[in-house]
Formats: structure tokens, C-alpha cells, sequence
């Protein structure tokens, strides 16, 4: 059973428009607060605020949030591990972007 | 529906340990987890692994799964037999797993399907993740772009359903790979008196024969006859707004990057095109060719190696 329906919309770019509160965090990622506080801790995500009811969340903390969530759920990596992973990530990727980028044309 | 060998997908046989099932499911998970893993299959192995994961890291639902017998080979044509779960009781009809996993028929069939977490009488919708591939040029002067979404909703029965809708979505100008749009509204319906969840809506670009992004700054591999890249050329290339016509330095090698100012992706501030040089070789596959090739080597006084003189054997 399926219905279809067309609706027009747009939205706001999350990396450059958009900053999250803690809950809002929570909520885009289906995360708990306390997975998040820990990853603060560990450097995974930097907020700006002082408390974490003051904490703003600059867009690019959505993508690296799910990564966390995923990592830690799928694998079982504890938060250090999140955040070498995450960091290796980074860098994996910037190596590939750096050999495509120089590299000829398929 | 066919019968699924947990055991061949783990790569173990049946009479290995809950240890040995543990190990073998964090290894392959490992190699195959959508995030860390290149292989194009990699999205449906972890899924496999994670529904064979879900039954055989559980006694319970281990034992009533031996129970069916080793006769079984993956792909035959399967119903349980009556009663098969006779005398077993599972704690919970859940996998446990997160939001979006997705079990085969034959694990629902087995184990029913994985339940949903408590739900509060008014509590926002869910927000959701969808991705969507547009075309380079659409970053370049913005776009709208229909998205086809399948959501599987709960019917006031309580039975799943799939719905079907269908988006019609801007595309601002400026947007790069890897970005999100936030829809409000546009997720989960929200419980009782609670708002619906939000959209985001993950931007990707479709592969491009001709140029790759890295965030706004754009590149294209531009070949060059060698005369060309020797003797400085005035050359057609194509830019994702256009063509330009491309002033070739004389002695260009290859690897170079001409940079095209503010020719990559529109924004504050804008990209910039990188033209790549890159020299091919014309074949010497006529008599002509051959003679040009050799007049070349009597015109040149020319060892592309001398760097490597001394050190060869």
C-alpha cells in the first residue's frame, strides 16, 4: 500500500547557515545526550558556549555525529576509538580528494 | 522466500563459540562498515552481517535457528515448519538495532520484525536522512530537483506501510558535496499534539566524465600534443559554465595547474577552476609518425634520465 503526494520546499544549508543546540543535535542524529557529552570531551565535536545549555553546534557537527553514532553502535568503539577513527577518516579523505584532484581524468 | 546460512555469512562453522561468533562479526564488520570500507558491496555485506550478527550473538534465538537442521544451503526455497519455535521464548521480538536497519523477510519471518522504541503520547517526529545526487552545473546556477522518498509509516492499525512522496526540492547555487539542506517539517509525523521531525537532505554530486570537486574549487585533466605543451598553445577547455579559451604557456609540463580564478563553485567566497596539464603522446603507428618521432630524436641531445645515471646496475 503507497500514496504519492508532491510537495515543493527548501531549506537552509546546515554546514553554513545552521547552528544546533544540544537537543537539536540530538534529535537530527537520534543520539543520546549523554553519547554527545562524551564526545565533546573527547574532541570529536567543539561546540562554542560555555555550558551545555549555552552550546552551539556548527552544521558540520551533524555529519561527524552520525559517523560517531555509527562507529560506536556498528563496531562497539569506545570514544577514544570514535575519535581516532574520526580523525583518520578526516585524513583518508583529504588524501583521496589530494590523488583526485592531481591525478588524470578517468 | 529463500533460507539464509548465517553461519556462511559470519564464515564460520556451526559449532563455533559465542567468542569465536563475536570476534568473526567485529572483524568482518570491521572490513565491511559502510563509513570505513570502499567496496561497492560493502553497504549490503553489513547488512547481512549485521542480521546474522543479530541471531547468532543471541542463544536464544541461536539455538531455535540450529534447531532448523545443517540441511540448509542460502538461496533454497524456505517456509519455517509449523511450530517451529516451539518452546522457545525470546526476550523481547527486538533486535535491538538502531533506527533504519532493515531485516530480510526469512529474519522476520523467524523472529518477527524488529520492534520500534517506546513511543511518548506527543513527542516530535523523528528527523530523517535521505541523500540526493544532483549535477555539477546545478551548484553552479541552483536548481530544483525532485526527490523520491519511501517512508515506512506506521497505519492506525499499527501495521507498516510504505509511502511514497515525492519532493520538490531548491537547490540553492553554491552547494557543494557533503552538505545538508535542512527541510523543515518534512521528517517523521510527530506524535499526539508533537511537530514532525525535520529532512536533511544530504547533497551529492553525480560522477562527472569531465571535471571533481573539492569543496568549492573544481578540476579538469586538460591533455596537450607535446608540441602544444613545448611551444605554448591557445587551447578551447571546458568549465562547467561554459567553455574559455585557455592561454598554454610555453614549456608546460605535465601536472601543472592553471588556476582559473573564481571559476569553481559560486559563494563567499567562490571556488576556483584548477586545469590540470596533462601530455599525451601522439601513436607512431604511420611511417610519417614514426620518421617525425625519429627526426626528433636526432634533434634532440635529450636523456630524460640523467637523474637516474650512476645508480643503475
Amino acid at each position: 500500500m503507497s500514496q504519492t503526494t508532491i510537495t515543493f520546499t527548501q531549506g537552509p544549508v546546515v554546514e553554513e547557515q545552521v547552528y544546533l543546540t544540544l537537543a537539536e543535535l540530538c534529535q537530527a542524529c537520534c543520539a543520546e545526550q549523554e553519547h554527545v557529552l562524551t564526545w565533546v570531551l573527547e574532541g570529536v565535536l567543539e561546540p562554542v558556549g560555555a555550558s551545555p545549555q549555552e552550546w552551539r553546534f556548527g552544521g558540520q557537527s551533524l555529519r561527524r555525529t552520525r559517523l560517531a553514532l555509527r562507529l560506536a553502535r556498528d563496531l562497539d568503539i569506545n570514544p577514544p576509538g570514535v575519535a581516532l577513527a574520526l580523525d583518520l577518516l578526516d585524513e583518508i579523505a583529504e588524501l583521496r580528494a589530494r590523488i583526485q584532484c592531481s591525478g588524470p581524468g578517468r | 522466500m529463500k533460507f539464509k546460512d548465517y553461519y556462511e555469512t559470519i564464515g564460520l562453522a556451526r559449532d563455533a563459540t559465542q567468542d569465536d561468533i563475536k570476534r568473526a562479526y567485529r572483524k568482518l564488520a570491521r572490513k565491511y562498515h559502510p563509513d570505513v570500507s570502499k567496496d561497492p558491496d560493502a553497504e549490503a555485506r553489513f547488512k547481512e552481517l549485521g542480521e546474522a550478527y543479530a541471531v547468532l550473538k543471541d542463544p536464544e534465538k541461536r539455538a531455535a535457528y540450529d534447531q532448523m537442521g545443517s540441511q540448509w544451503k542460502t538461496g533454497q526455497d524456505f517456509q519455517p515448519p509449523p511450530g517451529w519455535d516451539a518452546g522457545f521464548e525470546f526476550s523481547g521480538r527486538d533486535s535491538g538495532h538502531g533506527p533504519g536497519s532493515e531485516f530480510s523477510d526469512f529474519f522476520e519471518s523467524l523472529f518477527g520484525r524488529p520492534g520500534h522504541s517506546g513511543q511518548h503520547m506527543h513527542a516530535p517526529g523523528q528527523d530523517h536522512h535521505a541523500k540526493v545526487l544532483i549535477d555539477l552545473a546545478d551548484a553552479y546556477h541552483g536548481a530544483r530537483r525532485s526527490v523520491s522518498l519511501r517512508m515506512p509509516m506506521l497505519d492506525a492499525q499499527g501495521r507498516v506501510t510504505t509511502q511514497e512522496r515525492t519532493l520538490d526540492v531548491n537547490i540553492p547555487k553554491g552547494i557543494r558535496a557533503g552538505q545538508h539542506l535542512r527541510l523543515a517539517g518534512q521528517g517523521a509525523p510527530g506524535f499526539g499534539e508533537g511537530a514532525a521531525g525535520d529532512l536533511y537532505l544530504e547533497i551529492a554530486f553525480k560522477p562527472d566524465a569531465q571535471f571533481r570537486s573539492d569543496g568549492r574549487d573544481i578540476y579538469l585533466t586538460l591533455p596537450l600534443a607535446p608540441w602544444e605543451a613545448a611551444l605554448g598553445a591557445s587551447i578551447t577547455a571546458p568549465t562547467p559554465e561554459g567553455p574559455v579559451q585557455l592561454t598554454i604557456p610555453p614549456g608546460s609540463a605535465a601536472g601543472r595547474q592553471l588556476r582559473l580564478k573564481e571559476r569553481g563553485i559560486p559563494g563567499t567566497p567562490p571556488g576556483d577552476l584548477y586545469v590540470v596539464l596533462a601530455i599525451a603522446l601522439p601513436p607512431a603507428d604511420k611511417e610519417e609518425a614514426k620518421e617525425a618521432y625519429r627526426a626528433m630524436a636526432k634533434a634532440f641531445d635529450f636523456n630524460p634520465r640523467t637523474h637516474l645515471e650512476g645508480s643503475a646496475p
